[in-house]
């Protein structure tokens, strides 16, 4: 018989006398024997195991959604105790804990869960459109789709401006595998939504997975436009045309890797991708001599930040040591083919 | 010309499509270096030792995949390993066929690698329980992918496999598995996955 340990959560077996990594060099891992015997779903409660208060668990929450961080699992734990233990505390707060939590518990198939916040939200807002979108992300979770299509049909009856409900009809389309139709769908809502981020960071997604790096590359022209200081969207941008091809776009997605390097010189794919790119770039037959001389440096400059960011980043460890080494042999190696 | 797992890299695999349910995910097998090509090496099956977990969200793009295959393919020389596999969770659960994008991988490590074999595993049947493989394993004939069914034959001991994948599952260890998008995010991040090897050779 196997249980993890409360401290490290390794596997042990009962009787296992090994010492535990993360308590005091005293103490074996602290088996299920040592623990009072707990119903199924309970565990030791979230606050136990972590020794938080309630208030840096709905702390936690709050950065959680400001971040729109997507770790279902976690959300539920600490979500559905601070609901159930510390409802009374949480003032106003509890409403969007609610809707937070339901989300993330039909994440995880939590469907009791999910309903039983759903129930209180209904409650507290009947009529509310927020809370009919919720009521419709639940029968999608069941994947009953025609029926949280109609949902949405009756959110848009009302308030045809309501783009919650038209981004959830759109993404029941995905959800049923009809590409095609959502990336239509979503072209003529973004005709009209022009300035959803979100909406346009989703079709370049939805191009990619259909190949059609042309269109995605627009999208991100789009996002980089409206956003000109985050790195991301050029290093996305920069990654679409590294794999569309082809001279021309190998020197636009360098120079974008090269940008978003300067919006945030931490970021390793674009330093990555700056160095495949211009070694691509110094490789090809097609190039004269001072193109593939500019290329080659920024290559070797690249190589060079590549193993300073290694070097930091693999002191200390032993394990990483390792893989500094394999990145040095990956660089000496690609130079070679290089030149 | 078969391939058989281990419970390491069934588990990994399987860790990483439970990490993230809501992406497709991706990543790589690799087996031991065989010594040498023995005239009827095709009876004998190819032992994918490892899995090493690449990337996950949207797979399509060129540039860091070219990355990680040069970087993993350095690794496996300094480890006599052989980058011999590659496998696919697509993003919505149903989808369980390799798409184009899996088939261009699988060809390209077969260039360098004749027997390699395309993986896909199918969400519809990933239970806690791990009662039965999921995995459909395709193979390499003639510039085309065959499709095979995957028992308990393609693993070295399924019930092991089941069992300590079942367990890790339990505990939730998936939330500390590393792939190599978690290794871009932060270099310290160890795509090698050290902690969850030892957890596994702790429960065989």
């Amino acid at each position: 018989m196997f249980d993890y340990c409360r401290a490290c959560r390794l596997m042990v077996t009962c009787g296992d006398t090994t010492r535990c990594s993360k308590g005091s060099a005293e103490t074996n891992h602290t088996q299920f024997n040592d623990v009072k015997p707990v119903l199924p779903r309970a565990m030791a409660s979230v606050s136990e195991m972590y020794d938080v208060t309630w208030e840096e668990m709905r702390d936690k929450l709050r950065k959680w959604r400001e971040d729109n961080h997507r770790n279902s699992e976690q959300i539920v734990d600490v979500g559905e105790e601070l609901i159930n233990e510390h409802a009374s505390k949480l003032g106003d707060d509890i409403w969007i804990i609610y809707e937070q939590v339901m989300i993330a518990a039909l994440d995880c198939s939590r469907d009791d869960l999910a309903w039983t916040c759903l129930q209180e939200l209904k409650r507290q807002f009947p009529g509310s459109q927020r809370v009919k979108r919720l009521a419709g992300m639940r029968l999608e979770a069941l994947e009953k789709y025609e029926d949280a299509s109609k949902q949405y049909d009756s959110i848009l009856q009302d308030d045809p401006t309501n783009t919650a409900a038209r981004k959830r009809k759109i993404s029941i389309l995905k959800a049923q595998g009809k590409s095609a139709e959502a990336i239509r769908e979503l072209n003529e809502y973004l005709e009209q939504f022009v300035g959803d981020q979100e909406a346009w960071h989703e079709l370049s997604e939805l191009y990619i997975n259909e190949h059609d790096y042309g269109k995605a590359a627009f999208c991100l022209e789009e996002l980089m436009m409206t956003n000109p200081h985050n790195h991301l969207y050029c290093e996305q941008y920069a990654e679409v045309k590294y794999t569309q091809g082809g001279l021309e776009n190998l020197e636009l997605s360098r120079k974008y890797f090269a940008q978003a390097l300067k919006l945030n010189n931490r970021n390793m794919r674009a330093l990555f991708g700056l160095y495949m790119s211009a070694s691509h770039i110094a490789a090809c037959p097609k190039v004269n001599a001072t193109v593939k001389k500019a290329n080659v440096k920024y290559a070797a400059w690249a190589t060079n930040q590549i193993n300073r960011a290694y070097q930091l980043a693999g002191r200390g460890t032993k394990e990483n040591k390792c893989s500094v080494k394999a990145v040095e042999e990956m660089l000496e190696s690609m130079q070679i083919t290089m030149s | 010309m078969s391939i058989k797992l281990t419970t390491q890299a069934y588990c990994k695999m399987l860790l990483h499509a439970a990490k993230y349910p809501h992406c497709a995910v991706n990543g790589l097998l690799v087996a031991e270096k065989q010594k040498e090509k023995k005239k009827d090496s095709h009876s004998t099956p190819i032992l994918c030792v490892d899995c090493i977990p690449l990337f996950h969200g949207t797979l399509a793009l060129a540039p860091m995949l070219e990355v990680a295959l040069t970087l993993i393919d350095t690794w496996c020389k300094e480890n006599k390993y052989v980058i011999a596999g590659y496998y696919q969770a697509n993003e919505r659960t149903k989808d369980f066929r390799p798409n184009q994008f899996a088939e261009k991988v699988g060809a390209r490590i077969a260039e360098n690698f004749s027997e390699a074999a395309m993986i896909m595993v199918d969400s519809t049947r990933f239970t806690m329980g791990c009662y039965e493989p999921i995995l459909t394993i395709y193979d390499h004939h003639e510039n085309k992918w065959k499709c095979r069914d995957c028992n308990a034959d393609c693993f070295e001991d399924w019930c092991e496999a089941q069992k300590i994948t079942s367990a890790l599952l339990e505990g939730r260890s998936y939330e500390s598995l590393i792939d190599f998008d978690n290794h871009l995010d932060d270099l310290r991040n160890d795509w090698t996955n050290p902690e969850i090897n030892k957890s596994v050779l702790h429960l065989c």
